[in-house]
This record gives structure tokens, C-alpha cells and sequence, in this order.
């Protein structure tokens, strides 16, 4: 059900405290369900969190889809997105970009048939000097090589094993 | 060999630095504040600042003292001071090495800001995609609520301050102030018609100050050794020292601290290391994505607002994207391009019909499609981009993509049908 938890309720309230009106905690709502979802905000949170923020359905399906970071699609439980912008792109990220696809047998934007991984083409992620660099979940790899690609997907794929 | 000049970096300089507040404190953290609380007006510090010279590092070079002075006072509401933490612009990353490295220097400017602009409610906006750093960040925070830095009757003064940290959710445009505030207040970050200017009606309609996380984290050095000290670093009109965030194709890519108009030279083959490989420089990007190109020829200018704006372009957030002779511009263009129309609010015909043809123009000489009548497209839609939007993004898109038709035309007759 779409609903938030009891103990994350406590959450919730502790977040409007800190705004002067509900709506302004929207964004903040949005992270936490996605936490609570595995990731992705899955059918009638959009309902919920507009009755929760005083705000209509419209309003929060306008912030969903205006920001990349939220998701209406489960991502895989490694969501991996690669840097393609300028300095990444120029130091090679697209080549990095390839190879993911390669090993991954998906496309940025889709999730393997396992669901292990989703694949993500993202705009700068603020570490340029460290460039190519991909981020899995929230760890990011900095100037990574096809051989640490290689060992970081061995990895996931063992824990998950 | 020029060293750098520590002024915010001081403390991560150091060996074995550990950035919590038992090691900030140890090395003289928060003597600023209580000099504050204790002996100093609000008026006092935007004074201060105002004399320091402090020029906003988030991109535009304000005034920081200016930028606060034009708060009203006694209005009746709240007034507010929102931290712009969402270093979105493609080459910068250095409000990131301050936060992960040295939270309460930055935490500490933050206060004093809020203190001078009569803030009691902070708000801290970070980019989404940053999780780690936002988590440092907001355990910083919880350090000073239990160390009685914020919250109710700071140190004991009456003054009561509440620091908020928010989460974007991946949109570059949200670093635009405007854009930033309505994205605080849970809607899309759409950048707003101006005016009324944000230091009159900003947060919930309220008086408000966007600021950049090096700009605010300059604050306890100008407090503890007077805005003259400040003044005497960097050149005229541009006071101070700056991170420069170097990326790209040199030896020794990272964040360096120098005064404001060392030359570019000086920045790429003294701090950086020079170009990787030992190879010839061929064209570098002197403020993130958003800053007209330069040739090689061009970088024995001082590097500070002034200095970089009479040449044509702008220093930025001073983001130096430096590229080798092996670069090719129209690659550096599609990269560009792709970036400004992906990042695009949509709102404005101009940036939104504009990034999009750019793209399609510029996809073309990729395909070794070009002409010389293309060439001269890229350069008017271009043009067509700066001065028409609401927000600055049509100058940051347009700007730039003008500036690699006019710099290195050679590079796009390369790819010619």
C-alpha cells in the first residue's frame, strides 16, 4: 500500500517541522519513499504524497518528472550511471560507457532481466579531476579501468549470488 | 615554483587533518563566531564584507556584502539565507573538497551569514546525486546542535539559528538562485521572472540571500583578520584567494588555492603539472561548461572576474577545463551541447528550441556533414541564445557554443561533406 510506516512517520513529521509549509518537504517525501520503495516510487505515491503535503496529485506528478532522480520504474539493485559530460566524456567516458553496456548486456535506461542492474547515463557528478568516473548506488569510482569495472560487477554479482 | 596562497584550504592542507569539530576547534574553528556573537552588530559584518571586496564564487562574481545589503529590514517576515551547496557546472567540484574535508569551516561561515542578515531558519541545498557528502554534511550539523553551535541561544548570545540541509534531485538548473528557491519550495526548479530580485522576495516570499559554499566559508578569516587582510590578497576589485577546480587533460588534476589573477599559465604548468604526456595545450575552458572557449595563446591573462570578462569570457566558479592538441572541438562542442540541451528547464523558446537545433547542428559535423553554412548556423542560433532568456542558461549555452565556431573554425571545416 502506499502509505509510509508508523516509524517513518516520525520521519515525515520531523522533515515539515523544518519548512514553513508542508509542500516544501516535497522533495524531501520524494527521496524518503523512494528509500522506503527500493528505490523508485511505485503506483498511488504520487496520490499519498499530495493528501500528505496539502497539494494536488498534478503538482507532485509535475516534480516527478521535472528532476532525473526520481523514478517511477524499480531501477536494478545496482543502479550504475556513468559520466559522459565534458571533462569525463573527453578523458573516456563514453568508452567506459561501451564497455558497461557490453558486460551488462543492457542500454542506459534499462534494467537487466535479473534485476540486478540498471544502467544510467548521467551529466557531471563534481569529481572532474578524477574523471572517467561512474557511480554505483551511492559509492562513486573514480578514474576507473575496465579491468576495476570488471571486479566491481564480479562483486555485485557474488553478494547477490 | 609559486606555492598556494591557504586561506580556506589551511586546515586540509595539513597532514592528517580529520575535519570533525574537536580538529576544527583545535586549530582556532569557530574564534570567529564567538568574536561575533559577542562584540559584533549585524550591520557590523555586512560593513565588513562589503569592504573585504568578497566577490560571490558561485559563478557570477556579486558583491557578497552588496548582495546582503539590499535586504530590507523590518518587514515583518522572516529573512532567509539559502546556501547554494549544488555544484552542477560541468568541471567544478570544489564546494565538494570544503564540505567532505572541512565541513565547519564552511559550516562556520554559514552562521556568521545567517547572524548578519538576521537569519534564524538556514537552508543548505545540495545536489541529489551527492549522498555521501550530504550525509557528511548533515552529521556536521548534528555536531554543532550538540555542541550548542546551533539551535537555541548560540554560545549563549540570545541568538537562535536552525540550519536545514535539503536535497536536490539532479537538475543543473537548480543552481540558478531562483530556480534553487522554487525547487526548495517543492516545485520544479524553474528559474523566475526578475524582479523582484530574491533579496526582496525570495523563500516563502521573503527576504532572502543566495550563497555559494566558498563564498560563506571566506567569512571566519575576514571576521578574525579584518577585511583589509582580505583586500590585500588577489588584485584590484578582485580580493582574495580562490579555489580553481582543474580538470582534464593535465598532469595533475585537482582543487588549488591561489589568489585571485595568478596567470592561467601559471595554473596549468606550476600547480597542475602541465599537460599530460608533455603535449602541446590547444584550447581550455577557463569557468565550467558555461565560459567561452580560449586558444592556447590566450593564457598568460591573470585569472579573476575582470581580467577573464575584457577577453570575452568569464572565470566563473573558476572551473579550468584544460584540453591537449589532440582534442577535437567539435567533440568538445557535442559534449557541450548534449549537456545544456539534456539540462534545458524547458521554459524559455530560446534555450529550449536553441540547445536542441545546436545539438542537431553539431551531430552533423560529428557525421563529417558539415559546411561552411553550418558552420555560420551554429554561430547565429547561437547568438539568437544570449540575452533572451529569463535565467542566464541562453548566455551559458550560447555563449560557449558561439565561441568554438569563432575560435576554431578549422576544427569544424575538418568535418566537412
Amino acid at each position: 500500500m502506499a502509505e509510509f510506516s508508523k516509524k517513518v512517520m516520525k520521519e515525515v513529521d520531523a522533515l515539515f517541522a523544518r519548512y514553513p509549509k508542508k509542500v516544501h518537504a516535497l522533495g524531501m517525501l520524494l527521496h524518503l519513499a523512494q528509500r522506503e520503495n527500493t528505490g523508485y516510487l511505485p503506483e498511488g505515491w504520487d496520490a499519498y504524497l499530495a493528501k500528505l503535503c496539502e497539494t494536488t496529485v498534478n503538482h507532485v506528478r509535475g516534480v516527478i518528472t521535472f528532476y532525473n532522480m526520481y523514478r517511477t520504474e524499480p531501477p536494478g539493485r545496482y543502479h550504475v550511471m556513468v559520466c559522459t559530460c565534458v571533462p569525463c566524456g573527453l578523458c573516456g567516458g563514453d568508452k567506459v560507457l561501451e564497455h558497461l553496456e557490453h558486460r551488462l548486456g543492457i542500454r542506459p535506461g534499462q534494467t537487466s532481466k535479473d534485476s540486478l542492474f540498471s544502467l544510467e547515463e548521467v551529466q557531471c557528478l563534481a569529481a572532474c579531476d578524477q574523471a572517467p568516473l561512474i557511480q554505483i548506488n551511492e559509492e562513486v569510482h573514480h578514474r576507473v579501468s575496465f579491468e576495476q569495472i570488471d571486479r566491481l560487477i564480479e562483486e555485485a554479482r557474488r553478494k547477490s549470488a | 615554483m609559486p606555492q598556494e596562497t591557504l586561506l580556506l584550504l589551511k586546515n586540509i592542507r595539513k597532514p592528517n587533518y580529520k575535519g570533525d569539530l574537536r580538529a576544527y576547534r583545535e586549530s582556532g574553528g569557530f574564534k570567529a563566531l564567538e568574536k561575533v556573537l559577542k562584540s559584533m552588530k549585524p550591520e557590523q559584518i555586512v560593513e565588513a564584507v562589503k569592504a573585504s571586496g568578497l566577490r560571490g564564487r558561485g559563478g557570477a562574481g556579486f558583491p557578497t556584502g552588496m548582495k546582503w545589503s539590499f535586504m530590507p529590514k523590518n518587514t515583518g517576515k522572516p529573512s532567509y539565507l539559502v546556501c547554494n551547496a549544488d555544484e552542477s557546472e560541468p568541471g567544478t567540484f570544489k564546494d565538494h573538497v570544503l564540505i567532505n574535508e572541512d565541513v565547519h569551516l564552511f559550516l562556520e561561515g554559514m552562521i556568521i551569514g545567517c547572524f548578519a542578515v538576521g537569519c534564524q531558519h538556514g537552508y543548505i541545498y545540495i545536489r541529489g546525486e551527492s549522498i555521501k557528502p550530504a550525509r557528511h554534511l548533515q552529521k556536521g550539523i548534528d555536531e554543532l546542535y550538540s555542541a550548542g553551535l546551533l539551535g537555541k541561544n548560540i554560545l549563549g548570545s540570545g541568538y537562535d539559528l536552525d540550519l536545514t540541509l535539503h536535497r536536490g534531485a539532479g537538475a543543473y538548473i537548480c543552481g540558478e538562485e531562483t530556480a534553487l528557491l522554487d525547487s526548495l519550495e517543492g516545485k520544479r526548479g524553474q528559474p523566475r521572472v526578475k524582479p523582484p530580485f530574491p533579496a526582496v522576495s525570495g523563500y516563502n516570499g521573503c527576504p532572502t540571500s543566495v550563497n555559494n559554499v566558498e563564498t560563506l566559508a571566506n567569512l571566519p578569516f575576514i571576521i578574525l583578520e579584518g577585511p583589509d587582510a582580505f583586500k590585500k590578497l588577489g588584485t584590484p576589485n578582485n580580493a582574495g584567494t580562490h579555489l580553481v577546480s582543474i580538470s582534464g587533460h593535465v598532469k595533475k588534476p585537482g582543487v588549488y588555492e591561489v589568489e585571485m589573477g595568478v596567470t592561467m599559465r601559471s595554473l596549468i604548468y606550476d600547480f597542475a603539472g602541465g599537460i599530460r604526456e608533455d603535449k602541446k595545450l590547444k584550447a581550455l575552458i577557463p569557468g565550467g561548461a558555461s565560459a567561452p572557449v580560449l586558444r592556447a595563446s590566450e593564457i598568460d591573462t591573470p585569472y579573476d572576474f575582470d581580467s577573464l570578462a575584457k577577453i570575452g569570457t568569464m572565470m566563473g566558479s573558476s572551473a579550468m577545463m584544460v584540453f591537449d592538441e589532440d582534442t577535437d572541438i567539435v567533440e568538445l562542442a557535442w559534449r557541450t551541447i548534449r549537456f545544456f540541451n539534456h539540462e534545458s528547464c524547458g521554459q524559455c523558446t530560446p534555450c529550449r528550441e536553441g540547445t536542441f537545433w545546436l545539438k542537431n547542428l553539431v551531430r552533423d559535423f560529428l557525421d563529417d556533414n558539415g559546411d561552411e553554412a553550418k558552420i555560420a548556423r551554429v554561430g547565429r542560433v547561437s547568438g539568437g541564445m544570449i540575452g533572451t532568456t529569463l535565467c542566464a542558461f541562453g548566455d551559458a549555452a550560447g555563449g560557449p557554443m558561439r565561441s568554438f565556431v569563432e575560435k576554431f573554425p578549422e576544427d569544424f571545416l575538418a568535418h566537412s561533406a
